[in-house]
């Protein structure tokens, strides 16, 4: 059986926004949205980069670029497991966009990311806890940090400060991997709300 | 209006950023790493927020790509009007350095800065006339409570003239600072200019 998400999309092809908005090619507002290329390049490539790590692509590589083969050894492309260092595995990536879907009540993202973990496969209790917002119960863990980063990231950026990086370093991150967790939450505050628009969009224009 | 605009601590004057946490050394940086730093942003290599961020490079560069094709590109909605949007979010979401810098590229585009003296001093009533209203709500909105937004929200900026190539451009504008937002304030700190007597 093929692999679906639950947005009816393929998995692992076609545009993400898309699929979760529903816009289908054939729909005024897909030519709208697709007049701004760029943006929607940039925004695929970015849920590529965060939850499709080495998932290279014809097209990644742009000019200018430093190709593969130019690579000094030991650095790799973000996103993908350094030797050594655990990085972000796609499991926690995922339950952290979970996390960041709910406590923002889209409904349309979570089912998307629900279903990803799904096919990842994450950890039990630490999904159970997720699913029900009680991500402070679990042990403290790495994961729990990142989190209860997720949490006030998305409900109280205002609330930021030094002392949750410094948490999240203790808890074993290298500062690299606080980039990227920094920017997936930052990333998926911007892809809940242009799908959100979208969807509205797409109602008014079949009114 | 010009000058200087002090309200409820958020202002036009230019601020600087610091990271908390070490910095990539633009000296020491890869190939890859300079050559996104210099498609970012024309002063990357001597701001915190970028070193910082070129830890991954890939990311910035897709974030970089994005937030210039949203900001920058012609056509559609006026580019004084995206950086309104860009400041009404910065202003909601409590980011003085980003609401210093939108404020200013606000004036240099529009040559006034009534709109930003009112966004600062409560921006759910900011705007000049109904289209900069209708853009300061939307921007609210999609900044509070995203998954509210519906077809009456986009009547609404239809009604007030926006077409719908600019309310996309809109959207994409208010979207993208819930992203850069986010970073500003959770990643670094804004430092701001010594007063002259203290």
């Amino acid at each position: 059986m093929e692999k679906t998400t639950t947005a009816g999309a393929p998995a692992g092809t076609g545009d993400v926004i898309d699929a979760i908005v529903g816009l289908q090619a054939s729909d005024p507002l897909h030519a709208t949205r697709h007049a701004r290329k760029k943006v929607v390049d940039a925004t695929q490539a970015s849920y590529d980069l965060f939850f499709r790590p080495g998932d290279v692509r014809p097209g990644d590589v742009r000019p200018g670029d430093v190709r593969p083969g130019d690579v000094r050894p030991g650095h790799v492309r973000p996103g993908r497991v350094r030797p050594g260092d655990a990085g972000l595995p796609l499991a926690e990536r995922l339950l952290v966009a979970l996390h960041a879907s709910l406590l923002s009540g889209s409904d349309a993202l979570a089912r998307h990311y629900r279903a990803a973990l799904a096919e990842a496969g994450a950890d039990p209790q630490a999904l159970a806890a997720v699913e029900a917002g009680c991500e402070a119960d679990l042990p403290a863990t790495r994961l729990r940090e990142m989190l209860l980063f997720t949490r006030k990231l998305i409900l109280r950026p205002v609330e930021g400060d030094e002392a949750a990086l410094r948490r999240l370093k203790d808890a074993g991150m290298a500062t690299p991997d606080i980039v990227t967790l920094a920017q997936l939450v930052a990333f998926l505050s911007y892809q809940i709300r242009l799908a959100a628009g979208l969807a509205a969009m797409k109602a008014w224009g079949s009114q | 209006m010009s000058g200087i605009i002090d309200i409820n601590g958020y202002t036009n004057q230019t601020l600087d950023w610091k990271a908390w946490l070490d910095v990539v050394d633009p000296a020491c940086a890869t190939p890859e790493q300079t050559a996104v730093l210099e498609m970012s942003h024309p002063k990357a290599k001597v701001s915190d927020y970028y070193l910082f961020l070129v830890h991954q490079p890939e990311i910035l560069r897709q974030r970089s790509e994005a937030f210039n094709a949203i900001m920058y590109a012609p056509g559609g909605l006026p580019r004084a009007e995206r950086e309104l949007s860009s400041t009404v979010v910065s202003r909601i979401n409590g980011c003085v350095y980003c609401a210093s810098v939108h404020a200013q590229r606000f004036e240099q585009l529009a040559k006034r800065n009534d709109t930003v003296a009112q966004v600062f001093s409560d921006p759910r009533s900011a705007g000049v006339n109904q289209r900069e209203q209708a853009i300061a709500r939307f921007s609210i909105k999609l900044t509070e409570a995203p998954n509210d937004i519906g077809p009456d929200d986009m009547r609404a900026l239809h009604d007030a003239g926006l077409s719908r190539d600019e309310i996309l451009d809109l959207l994409h504008a208010a979207s993208i600072f819930a992203w850069a937002n986010r970073l500003m304030l959770n990643l670094g700190e804004p430092v701001f200019p010594e007063q002259p007597g203290l």
